[in-house]
């Protein structure tokens, strides 16, 4: 192994790793330890006072907000997250012309601050934003709308039948016919609305407050508010990218026989991708649902962006209580911050070891 | 080449003493205060007050603002022992700073005499005042001249009651239709406390509790709420903009309730709207109107090295000299009693009328301190939430308040 000398030489380049892992990580995370045990308000000498301010945070409503706030938002978002990149990946998987542009659309969301993508967001889901404007010009043309839709799957019937009729096999989605079909429709349409059988109807614009108390509730329990399922959108379109690249790199590694043997057994491509790929990807899966899970469940920023915008209530995350509790307008509780962020790890590595137990990680 | 470096080296390791070497010849004050037009503004004070004053003793003055969120920078910088000599204290978040033991009580170390008492009673605590109050505002209620005259319905005033103004606004809204609107209403305590306390409502108890279960609570909240009645009244989001200052300054809104403040916005937001002042309307029953004072103050640093330098320039900064050019440029409103009758006040200007009715505000009916208690901000929270979801039509006022009584509660348990 090592040769005399060698150690200190090995030393002395993880140096660097050692000192910075060293303060920024163990004296910090024992430090935070020793505040969450005190009665430190940020100014004072801190003293011992036991376990007290764990038993504070755990009796705090907005502790508990927070905590479930922040499992719902991880599991809900690493689920889709996971499921989304995975379909994304096989999708980008295929040889196809101009495959290469493809793969770099589909990573911008990736790549652009998360900061600018919540503003965007704020932006899309305020009252006077685009959602609620492309929900009011939906209404506003629906008459169009529905009559094109109608038509068209009126002719496509009629069509297909005749085609039958004649002894065809016409499918219902025949492309051919389709496009004459949609061509009806659209001739259909705008005679009426020449005519003017057909108007915009006169709506009032839509008025949803997504940034505000509204919860979707189970059974009167509180589980989900509108706002955090703004944050999921986003975050979610957000995270799948950078997780499509992990399993796009997991799907250069399947072996190619394994698809041509299905193809061979007359396999469906929904049964490829469930008996070939999911199984195959399985170490890959493991590890994208682990960093989705840690990284979920450590959302701040897309909170902290949006700020006092939505209701407290309804997007405090544990990440973001610490951090209330930290800087406050002079002295601050910073011990139960101490004690929330030290529930908050313990909480994720509980979360990575029971996955680890229950999830296998080795390819079947 | 190596020689080279180490020269270089020798130079700038010079410079650097001979820059440390004189800058301890003089005393260096450093303000910490909010961003925004504040740096233009005490920039200014200092060059044009504080340096000539100060030339002969070699103290100089730098402002550092506090970009965002100043409450948690200003701790941030207490807490590393980088903060300022002297700096802005905002009234309602002083008792966190007082908890922090980092504010100098100013007893025996400037004199509080010449100042409004309540100001002062604002920064007191136990006996030992913390901050000297740089300026005050309260709040009026700001309206659009050219929308009533369209309508043709008569100026809110003085003697406005709660109904009579109701029915001003009402008036607006038939009158003018669906593009206008009587009043913007922004969710917020700091802007519907005011009605409560006009009720009669106390924000605490003897024992420190809240009660917003109490008739005259509820009833300045189902007024406040009520307003948005039939689109009389509109949430400044319902019309794009973030605050009623902004609702004013479109031009569709006929009234804001808002303080002195607003008068430099629309200076520059909105420069050819007439628009006039006049008090918070009076409560029907008890014949009071009620008010906020919102202030803040200026506090010395506990730690600082250089407490003699910083009281002079404490004491400069809130001279007659300087508070009178603040009026005068329609910046602020005093915190000193002498400038209660300052020519400034009778002019005829839009922004001046602002200014004596926000003064005659500080005065007139049950005025209290803009505060939340030792809980700090959090406290308005519950309120401000059920006010938002009342003037959104989500809950009723009987569950809304319900729901904020039981959080405050909470809150003021824990």
């Amino acid at each position: 192994m090592l040769k005399k000398g060698q150690t200190s030489a090995a030393y002395l380049f993880l140096a660097p790793f050692l000192i910075t892992i060293g303060i920024f990580f163990f004296y910090a995370f024992a430090r935070a330890i020793y505040y969450s045990l005190t009665d430190f308000n940020l100014f004072n000498t801190p003293k011992l006072i036991g376990i007290k301010p764990y038993v504070d945070v755990l009796s705090d409503p907005s502790f508990r907000r927070a905590l479930s706030n922040s499992l719902v938002f991880a599991v809900i978002t690493t689920t889709l997250q996971t499921i989304g990149a995975l379909l994304m990946a096989v999708a980008l998987n295929n040889k196809i012309r101009g495959m290469a542009f493809f793969r770099s659309a589909w990573y911008m969301p990736s790549i652009t601050s998360s900061v600018v993508i919540t503003l965007i967001f704020l932006w899309l889901f305020q009252r006077r934003g685009v959602a609620n404007y492309a929900i009011t010009q939906w209404q506003t043309y629906l008459p169009y709308t529905l009559t094109l839709l109608g038509v068209l799957i009126a002719a496509q019937v009629a069509q297909v039948l005749w085609e039958r009729a004649r002894g065809l096999p016409a499918g219902w989605f025949d492309p051919a016919l389709a496009v004459i079909s949609l061509l009806i429709a659209l001739a259909v349409t705008a005679t009426l609305s020449w005519t003017g059988v057909l108007s915009v109807r006169d709506v009032a614009p839509y008025d949803f407050q997504y940034f505000s108390d509204r919860w979707i509730s189970i059974g009167g329990a509180r589980l989900l508010s509108i706002p955090m399922l703004v944050i999921i959108i986003q975050n979610t379109f957000t995270t799948i990218p950078t997780l499509m690249l992990f399993f796009l790199a997991g799907l250069q590694n399947i072996p190619g026989a394994l698809y041509e043997a299905a193809d061979i057994d007359g396999a469906t491509p929904m049964q490829k991708l469930m008996n070939v790929t999911v199984p195959m990807l399985r170490p890959v899966t493991f590890y994208v649902i682990t960093v989705g899970l840690i990284g979920t469940m450590k959302m701040f920023d897309q909170v902290a962006v949006i700020g006092s915008a939505a209701p407290q209530d309804t997007l405090i995350t544990l990440a973001y209580y610490v951090y209330i509790n930290t800087f406050k307008a002079g002295a601050a509780p910073v011990n139960l911050a101490a004690a929330a962020a030290i529930v908050l790890a313990a909480i994720i590595l509980v979360m990575v070891f029971l996955q680890r137990r229950f999830i296998s990680s080795e390819a079947v | 080449m190596k020689k080279v470096l180490k020269k270089a080296l020798f130079v700038s390791l010079a410079v650097l003493v001979a820059a440390a070497g004189s800058a301890s010849a003089q005393t260096t004050i450093k303000i910490n205060g909010y961003g925004g037009q504040d740096p233009a503004i005490v920039g200014d004070l200092i060059n044009r007050f504080v340096k000539p004053a100060l030339a002969k003793d070699k103290i100089t003055v730098v402002y550092q603002p506090l970009q965002g969120d100043y409450n948690q920078q200003l701790t941030t910088l207490l807490a590393a022992g980088n903060a300022g000599d002297v700096f802005y204290v905002p009234g309602e978040t002083l008792d966190g700073y007082v908890a922090t033991g980092k504010l100098l009580a100013l007893n025996g170390v400037v004199n509080t005499t010449p100042f409004i008492k309540s100001l002062n009673d604002a920064f007191t605590r136990n006996g030992k005042t913390y901050a000297i109050s740089k300026d005050f505002n309260t709040l009026t209620l700001i309206y659009n001249k050219d929308i009533f005259d369209e309508a043709k319905v008569a100026y809110p005033n003085d003697n406005d009651t709660w109904t009579s103004f109701q029915n001003k606004l009402a008036a607006v809204k038939k009158a003018l239709g669906n593009d206008y609107y009587g009043a913007c209403l922004a969710p917020d305590y700091a802007r519907m406390g005011q009605f409560a306390f006009a009720a009669g409502w106390q924000p605490f108890d003897s024992k420190g509790k809240t009660n917003l279960l109490d008739p005259a609570f509820v009833s300045a909240f189902n007024y406040f709420t009520g307003l948005s009645k039939d689109k009389v009244g509109v949430q400044p989001s319902e019309v794009s903009q973030d605050w009623s200052g902004g609702c004013l300054a479109s031009g569709k809104v006929a009234v804001a309730i808002e303080g002195n403040w607003i008068v430099g916005f629309l200076k520059d937001n909105a420069p050819n709207l007439k628009y006039g002042t006049a008090l918070i309307p009076k409560n029907d029953k008890t014949g009071k109107r009620g008010n906020f004072v919102f202030t803040v103050g200026w506090a010395i640093n506990a730690g600082t090295k250089n407490k003699a330098a910083a009281a002079k320039v404490l004491n400069i900064l809130t001279s007659p000299n300087v508070q009178q050019y603040v009026l005068e440029q329609g910046l602020a409103i005093p915190s000193r009693t002498s400038l209660q009758n300052n020519a400034y006040f009778k002019k005829a200007t839009p922004g001046a009328e602002n200014s004596k009715v926000v003064f005659q505000g500080a005065s007139s009916g049950t005025v209290r301190p803009y505060y939340f208690g030792n809980k700090g901000p959090d406290w308005a929270k519950p309120i401000s939430t059920a006010l938002a979801a009342v003037l959104s039509g989500q809950k009723s006022s009987a569950d809304a308040l319900k729901q904020a009584q039981q959080e405050m509660d909470t809150l003021q348990n824990r």
